[in-house]
């Protein structure tokens, strides 16, 4: 038997459930993705429900459907075009007045409605009681209600929802807002209009489009005189008619009017549905915020809290990832002893595993900033945090809100350019992005680790910090220098809603922190895999390199010599020999691999690009480690193993001794870490950048601009280093 | 008045039969309503008033008759500043100035002999022939300063203060936008954090938010008093 399938929309406000209820319905079974053409989250999830397919979309979170964002219209949209059995609007029952905003507006448009009046415990211990009977039969509209965080009424909802998808329920007119008569005569005065013009090429309910145009809707303005052609030119002028004629009348916007009239029409609602006990409780929150935004204490306790944030992913992290470190060596040692010795092994061991496993090392750290990132979040601390930032984030001239991708970028750049989405304003979202790169994420960590740690001992910690420093620094000169010139903007009417604290669910919270992991590790798995092949193939081949000395021969030669040496030894002499012999062959084996590195493809192209990295103190090696980490900045280590002529696996220890003996100074050392900080963004994060600013001449930019920045400050670092002679 | 506004009726009756104007008892009717108010109108609030006093005609017949009434010099044409045309009645003989309020768009009449003595004496100074003179005055009227004073923008609270949203300016979409998200005149407003600089916390009931100095700038509150 084929299933029905039913489509059912969550509409609601932030911060009223509708995430927590998705969870709970959908579970794991998520799929997270762009809505068509723009860059908002889109989230669905497929279940099977008493016989019946149900697909459930979360529309983003919504005050109305006025669309002053993108989110608003893509909320719209959706209800609008893809036409849902039915929408389901999360209530937020302790926020009655305002979640029937969005309700009265939902109404409007010809949909099923279904309300799901959710927080109902919060509402009952602020003394709030709904009449559920009286408010259903008022907009004639069904009414459930549910606790979302304790799954509580989730089946009675799904159920009415299907109940209400089979009926041939009809909005009653009369159970709309009904506006004052001068309004209504304009409506109505539109409608004709519409009706007697073009009454068939308006897609939409036509009281609704006339409602809308009345309201000056850029949207519904721009489809309406697409669908109608010639006569929308008319309807336009009707419209402009019409509201210069409300404007007289009432000296004011009509949609203002009609915003205030809706109010007036759900305070009728709530004085017939709601009962307010006088008991007044003590608002936590509110008290919370007392200290947490404090003027005072409240910045301290963040920059705490971000502290404790870097030493649980640091520290933490490193007990696991050395787990996973030796769980790697020791596969591909195994490898390594059951597999022929042929190229298809080195392949595999070499590249694939090596290339890869640099990444899978991170997880560890990935997950547990994520999970931070998700708990500041689902706490509703992040809103706090954008707040506390928002007078350093005026320096460089954006809001508080632009902070959180920032921070973000700490963990991985990818999620963080993803992450900007949250801004309304297109030049704050593109600045944003451009200077999110120069947050070192925790790729560049291992490439600092490796060098601070070999050139500057026991300062490491502090040389690393200062690099982190100097990133946060330039983001600054960055965004003040674009937004002087570049991206010159208004300064935007600025308001957002800091939610109330609340008891983190550990579900979402792992939902929350896998979707996100679950991206980085999809996208940077792909380019570091091809990443990781493209760097073995450039340093196998060309397969046959003709050597400057016969190493075989000579390799031989040392072992004769040293065979009857310890012949002619006596009995105690011979296991120093011995010794003296292995030493021996290994330092013609690492000569050997040296030049076979130099003479591979790789090596020729570090010799034709060395020339623009000698002036910032790094070789041809160090200059095609660089090249690699544009693939993914983990590689730079990884390739510099190879280049370095270091042990055949990760051995960082070795690395360093090679890196000590390659004649590369301390001030060399950190100009190339200072470049790495600032060259340009990985593949995985261009690919991010180009997506979400989507133009092609950002991302260039992009490049461009961070890539000259980081030979500037590196050739600084180095020149200025070698004059003051450091 | 009565006894100048039946006088006017003699005169249009007088006028408008010689001139053999079509119509002539319909467009009595709107002279009788429009004599009738002391007020300035719009045709659309004329032709609301005739709506109520029972008669309906289409508004090119009343704006055909205001101009004609304004060509017999019944009426006049006034253009105040927002452009919209509003048309008083004119009393024969007499004349008044204006003062409009720009803030509650009232308007106020007055009568100065000495200004309209002075008009004459300067134009008769420049040899001008004045054949007729407008004088209007723009600013606030005393109801609007007394109000203002109380309100001042949420930006200059202070922190603990308790306030009563009574205005917003600004654009419609930044009031929409205010009015969507729960922020309504008439809201009582507790400032819970405010630094001077940068962004401001309020709280209305449990919803707390966060609002850029610029929109706060364009929030006009008042004390409440407790």
């Amino acid at each position: 038997m084929i299933q029905k399938r039913l489509s059912i929309a969550l509409a609601g406000n932030p911060n009223s459930g509708k995430t927590t209820i998705f969870n709970n319905i959908t579970g794991t079974r998520q799929k997270v993705g762009n809505w068509p053409g723009v860059t908002v989250e889109k989230k669905e999830g497929n279940i099977n429900k008493s016989g019946y397919d149900l697909k459930i979309i979360d529309l983003p979170g919504t005050y109305s459907l006025t669309p002053f964002s993108i989110e608003e219209i893509v909320a719209r949209n959706f209800i609008l075009d893809e036409r849902p059995d039915v929408v389901i609007d999360i209530i937020d029952a302790s926020n009655l007045e305002r979640s029937l905003y969005l309700a009265t507006q939902l109404r409007e448009i010809d949909c099923k409605v279904l309300f799901a009046l959710n927080m109902a415990d919060v509402a009952r211990t602020r003394g709030i009681k709904i009449d559920d009977k009286k408010l259903s039969e008022l907009l004639a509209v069904p009414v459930v209600f549910t606790i979302g965080n304790k799954n509580k009424g989730i089946n009675t909802l799904l159920k009415q929802a299907i109940e209400l998808a089979e009926s041939d329920y009809v909005i009653p007119e009369k159970r709309k807002v009904k506006y004052s008569k001068d309004i209504e005569d304009s409506i109505s005065k539109i409608e004709h209009f519409i009706g007697n013009h073009a009454a068939d090429s308006i897609p939409y309910n036509i009281r609704w489009t006339a409602i809308k145009l009345l309201e000056d809707d850029k949207i519904v303005k721009e489809r309406v005189l697409e669908k109608t052609g010639k006569i929308g030119e008319d309807i336009l002028r009707e419209i402009h008619n019409q509201r210069n004629f409300l404007v007289d009348r009432f000296d004011d916007d009509p949609e203002i009017i009609m915003t205030d009239e809706r109010y007036g029409f759900i305070a009728g609602i709530i004085m017939e549905v709601l009962t307010t006990s006088t008991k007044q409780r003590v608002d936590i929150s509110r008290n919370v915020d007392l200290v947490l935004t404090n003027r005072f204490i409240g910045f301290p306790i963040f920059i705490f809290f971000i502290w404790a944030m870097f030493q649980l992913t640091f520290s933490l992290g490193a007990y696991p990832m050395d787990w996973i470190s030796s769980g790697i060596n020791l596969f591909s040692t195994l490898l390594a002893h059951v597999l022929p010795d042929n190229i298809f092994k080195d392949f595999l061991i070499n590249g694939v595993i090596a290339g890869v496993g640099s990444v899978m090392i991170f997880l560890p750290n990935i997950l547990i900033l994520f999970f931070c990132i998700a708990l500041f979040e689902d706490t509703g601390y992040m809103s706090r945090a954008a707040f506390l930032m928002d007078k350093i984030m005026h320096l460089i001239g954006l809001h508080g809100k632009s902070f959180i991708p920032m921070l973000m970028g700490f963990g991985c750049n990818v999620p963080a350019i993803m992450a900007s989405r949250t801004l309304e304003s297109e030049k704050d979202r593109t600045l944003t992005i451009l200077i999110t790169p120069f947050m070192s994420c925790s790729a560049r960590l291992p490439v600092y680790i490796i060098l601070a740690g070999a050139f500057f001992g026991a300062k490491a910690g502090t040389v690393i910090f200062g690099i982190y420093l100097l990133g946060i620094i330039l983001s600054i000169i960055t965004g003040r220098l674009f937004r002087s010139t570049l991206l010159r903007g208004d300064d935007a009417p600025f308001v957002m809603e800091l939610p109330p604290y609340r008891i983190p669910m550990i579900k979402s919270l792992l939902i929350h922190m896998w979707d996100r992991s679950k991206l980085f590790l999809k996208k940077m798995g792909g380019y570091i895999l091809a990443g990781s092949v493209v760097v073995w193939t450039l340093t196998a081949f060309p397969h046959n390199i003709s050597y400057s000395k016969n190493y075989d021969l000579e390799i031989e030669q040392v072992k004769t010599y040293f065979q009857t040496e310890i012949e002619a030894a006596q009995e105690s002499d011979k296991a120093l020999l011995a010794q003296k012999l292995d030493v021996a062959v290994a330092e013609l084996l690492t000569e050997k691999k040296a030049e076979k590195a130099e003479k591979s493809f790789m090596g020729r192209i570090g010799k034709v690009v060395a020339p623009i990295f000698s002036p910032i103190g790094i070789d041809w090696r160090g200059s095609v480690a660089l090249l690699t980490g544009f693939v993914a900045k983990e590689i730079v280590v990884s390739t510099m193993g190879i280049l370095y002529a270091a042990d055949e696996r990760e051995n960082s220890e070795a690395l360093k001794n090679a890196l000590l003996s390659s004649g590369m100074t301390p001030i060399a050392a950190l100009a190339m870490m200072v470049f790495v900080l600032l060259y340009m963004p990985c593949i995985a994060t261009l690919a991010a950048i180009r997506r979400e600013t989507a133009s092609l001449k950002w991302m260039i930019f992009s490049i461009s601009y961070s890539t000259l920045l980081a030979w500037g400050m590196a050739f600084l670092v180095y020149q200025g280093g070698t004059m003051i002679g450091v | 008045m009565k006894r100048v506004h039946s006088q006017e009726k003699e005169q249009f009756k007088t006028l408008f039969k010689q001139e053999n104007i079509d119509a002539f008892e319909d467009r009595f009717k709107i002279l009788d309503v429009f004599l009738q108010t002391e007020r300035h109108l719009t045709i659309s609030e004329l032709i609301q008033l005739l709506d109520e006093s029972g008669y309906t005609f289409t508004p090119d017949f009343v704006r055909d008759t205001l101009k004609l009434m304004c060509r017999f010099g019944f009426a006049s044409k006034n253009r105040f500043y927002n452009g919209e045309v509003r048309y008083e009645h004119r009393h024969l003989g007499q004349h008044h100035d204006h003062m409009i309020c720009t803030k509650c768009k009232h308007i106020y009449e007055f009568e100065d002999e000495q200004i309209e003595n002075m008009q004459v004496q300067i134009a008769a100074t420049y040899n001008f022939h004045m054949l007729q003179h407008k004088m209007e005055i723009y600013g606030i009227c005393s109801k609007c300063l007394k109000d203002h004073i109380q309100l001042m923008p949420l930006i200059h609270a202070k922190q603990g203060e308790r306030l009563e949203i009574k205005e917003f300016t600004g654009g419609a979409s930044a009031r929409m936008r205010l009015l969507s998200m729960g922020l309504r005149v008439g809201d009582k407003i507790d400032i819970i954090t405010n630094l001077n600089k940068g962004q401001m916390v309020v709280a209305v009931g449990y919803n707390r938010y966060v609002l850029g100095r610029g929109l706060a700038q364009k929030i006009l509150v008042e004390t409440v008093r407790s």
